[in-house]
């Protein structure tokens, strides 16, 4: 076998070439981590829910929070039931109004926020609730709270200032939580009474959320909220609410995955196109490699070992160029409710499995041609060679 | 020009090598015309609709808020006004599942006189009108769902507490750059259900409780007789409803669309820095090319200048070799990127995020500006070595 140390040296000896093909691998390789990263970002935020215990009440049909409002007075019996958790503050389960208003931004376009009226428990049932800025609001002042986006970007969204939406919706901002990277950290929170208020819709709300004590008492507050003549609702569990919210990833992931394949393509020629000089620069020296008895397979594994060497370089070098980006947070809209969505980069298994693969294909087909054509070639006229 | 067989012939040489670097190109150039497509689009269609002189008049405080439904009579019978129609989101599934389609809850009579670059049949039309539970859809949709008229198309309330089942009365065409993918019906049929349900069983968000119930028109969409009247007439609306208890916010349809091309945030800006991303790399991958080309023709560029070509005509060679190679391989990506969208609907593969798709023309030229750039940026450096390498060096140097 034709030592590894080989190919190294090679590439060390026509570093320009190297450094070129490295540097425009990584780029493309980076390319594609950033928009898997974003992807991978969206889905955890819509997947992360607080405990399997928890469940999200809506109005049988809907399927978001956003559209699935009932009757107040609903609410109130739901929040009495027996199985749900209970500690000093009484029943861990929250009402929840969901309101979607316009604000500008500080570079005066416009987006959607959701605006989530909020009962004290609603903090408990949300995963890592952390006041990270300021306080917490106080019930009745016409006081928010916001996540870390929406305090960075909008108009009056930093402490001690004041989110309008419209004449009658204002909330003065008094803190930045964040909430373990959940769906929450695209959301201005003010308290129940304040939005009830402020929106005209006493006597409604979208959401009941509660959690239930153990897994029987899930079992039969799904059946009571569900079959009971009572109440006709829709009891979800939580992660499968948010399984089901997911779909909205599905067309940046699919653009995604069409960016990457195309990007590996480009990517891949490129290293085919080094490896193919890179063959032909060295015709004589396969000749006396093969003169030396090395045999046909020892040259092929040695070109299409350099080829993977060379773009893995790449690969690495892209994935390390995506490592600042885990402080990369972009604001967009998700197009199924028109509101905001906070995306943060998430460096993990999905982006580090693009980045392998399209670095291994890059290396293995762009590598192939050429060690073919370095194999095939005949011993004395490659050593006949200049 | 004289000079153009020997560059082609230079560029040909290595047919691998030409091969590969105009491969990437393409490729890379087909993927920028991709993600830039997909704003020039929309900024375009949002420019051409300025030629319809519609406006749109919505709540102030967005798609949540409530319109009355009264004002559609008023606006109509303003000056300056051809014909108005309530425009309602309605949001519903289709056969249990999140409908990837736009469902809009419209005037019958007025509606095809609003949105009049759409064709419905006459016949078609009359019976749309005719039956209250009728719709009319898009010639898109009716191909994606395999529908005709007279099949039925219900459809579940997800923002609304009641489901509608509708019946296809006609299929309205138009040009294939606009929204052929939607679902108009009734806006009595849908008020007429909602009035039925008990009012404190709504509530949802996207919809104020109020605006949940009957009575809300979502939106109006009006066509006006002029185009210089469409600005004052938006004042003239919001003025007229500005201390009531839903006051509006009324733009162009230009504006409108801005709108939604705003909501996309930091994406835009996104993409934008994957596209120069890819540019710069592609710089890299081309100049490597084209550098090894040069390194092959050590002597031969020795002999041309020792016979007496000058430093600026080889320059010119060099960059011109490089030029045509990116060039070819940008208006491939390009130009066959905007071929292929013309002749395959891409907008089918969107699952409903794009009702359309195709490449602008200005776009196609960005992109050969672009390979233009690129073959310019990565001759350089080769073409200026080989302008200045010596030529007693070079007639030495055994390749």
């Amino acid at each position: 076998m034709i030592p590894f140390k080989y190919n190294v040296r090679n590439l060390r000896v026509r570093w320009k070439t190297t450094l070129m093909t490295v540097v425009g691998t990584a780029l493309l390789v980076a390319s594609s981590c950033i928009l898997f990263g974003l992807v991978e970002g969206l889905e955890h935020s819509l997947k992360v829910s607080g405990d399997p215990l928890d469940l999200i009440i809506l109005r049988k049909g809907a399927t978001a929070e956003t559209t699935g409002g009932f009757e107040g007075k609903k609410a109130d019996e739901l929040l009495t039931l027996g199985g749900i958790l209970r500690d000093a503050d009484g029943p861990v389960g929250a009402k929840e109004l969901l309101n979607i208003a316009v604000a500008e931004r500080n570079a005066k376009t416009f987006n959607n926020l959701i605006i989530r009226g909020v009962q004290p428990a609603s903090r408990k049932l949300r995963p890592d609730f952390k006041i990270v800025a300021g306080r917490d609001f106080e019930p009745g002042k016409g006081e928010c709270i916001v996540s870390r986006s929406i305090a960075r970007l909008y108009k009056g969204g930093q402490v001690g200032g004041q989110l309008v939406f419209g004449e009658k919706e204002k909330y003065r901002v008094v803190g930045v939580f964040t909430a373990g990277g959940s769906s929450a950290e695209s959301e201005v929170w003010a308290d129940l009474k304040d939005v009830e208020r402020n929106t005209g819709r006493d006597g409604s709300v979208s959401c009941v959320q509660i959690r239930a004590a153990d897994p029987k008492a899930f079992d039969q507050l799904r059946k009571d909220i569900e079959d009971g003549t009572q109440f006709r609702l829709a009891a979800i569990p939580e992660s499968t609410y948010f399984a089901g919210q997911s779909e909205s990833s599905l067309f940046l992931k699919g653009a995604g995955t069409l960016i990457a394949v195309l990007l590996t393509f480009g990517a891949m020629f490129a290293a085919a196109n080094t490896m193919f000089s890179a063959v032909k620069s060295r015709t004589r020296e396969i000749g006396t490699m093969r003169a030396l008895g090395f045999s046909r397979g020892d040259v092929l594994f040695c070109f299409l070992g350099e080829s993977v060497l060379l773009s893995l370089l790449g690969g690495a070098l892209g994935l390390l160029a995506t490592l600042p980006m885990s402080f990369l947070s972009i604001e967009t809209s998700n197009f199924n409710t028109f509101a905001s969505v906070t995306i943060n980069f998430r460096f993990g298994p999905l982006v580090m499995a693009v980045a392998l693969i399209m670095t291994l294909v890059m290396g293995l087909f762009g590598g192939m041609i050429p060690a073919l054509r370095a194999v095939r070639l005949e011993v004395i006229s490659a050593l006949r060679e200049l | 020009m004289k000079y153009l067989t020997y560059i082609l012939r230079n560029a040909r040489r290595n047919p691998v090598r030409t091969g590969l670097t105009v491969a990437s190109t393409a490729i890379c150039l087909f993927l920028m015309m991709i993600l830039l497509s997909f704003f020039a689009m929309n900024e375009e269609a949002t420019k051409a609709s300025r030629a319809y002189n519609r406006i749109i008049v919505m709540n102030a405080n967005g798609f949540a808020g409530m319109v009355p439904v009264a004002r559609v009579r008023q606006v109509a019978a303003m000056d300056g006004v051809a014909a108005a129609t309530a425009f309602s989101w309605y949001g519903g599934k289709y056969q249990n599942e999140r409908a990837l389609f736009a469902q809009f809850a419209a005037d019958a009579d007025s509606v095809f006189d609003v949105l009049d670059e759409f064709k419905v049949p006459p016949d078609q039309l009359a019976d749309f009108k005719a039956n209250k539970d009728g719709a009319v859809i898009g010639r898109k949709l009716a191909q994606d769902l395999k529908l005709k008229v007279g099949d039925s198309l219900p459809l579940q309330g997800d923002i609304y507490p009641v489901d509608l089942k509708l019946n296809v009365r006609g299929i309205y065409d138009g040009s294939s750059r606009s929204d052929l993918r939607m679902c108009i019906f009734h806006y009595e049929y849908l008020d007429e259900l909602l009035k039925q349900v008990s009012m404190a069983s709504s509530g949802g968000s996207l919809a104020t409780s109020s605006s949940q119930r009957s009575g809300n028109a979502g939106m109006v969409f009006v066509k006006c007789k002029a185009a210089d009247s469409t600005a004052p007439l938006c004042r003239k609306i919001d003025d007229e409803y500005r201390s009531t208890e839903f006051p509006t916010r009324t733009q162009t349809e230009e504006a409108f669309g801005q709108m939604f091309s705003e909501m996309l945030g930091d994406l835009k800006d996104t993409i934008y820095w994957i596209g120069g991303a890819v540019v710069i790399s592609l710089l890299f991958v081309a100049g490597n090319a084209m550098a090894m080309a040069m390194r092959e023709r050590t002597t031969e560029v020795a002999v041309l200048k020792a016979i007496g070509f000058t430093k600026g005509l080889v320059l010119l060679l060099v960059l011109s070799e490089a030029v045509l190679v990116a060039g070819f391989g940008g208006a491939l990506g390009s130009l066959g990127c905007k071929a292929l969208c013309e002749a395959v609907d891409m907008s089918q593969f969107t699952g409903g995020m794009l009702p359309f798709f195709y490449v602008p023309w200005n776009t196609a030229l960005i992109g050969l500006g672009v390979s233009f750039f690129v073959g310019l940026a990565s001759g350089l450096a080769p073409a200026a070595l080989a302008a200045n390498a010596s030529v007693i060096d070079g007639l030495r140097k055994v390749v």
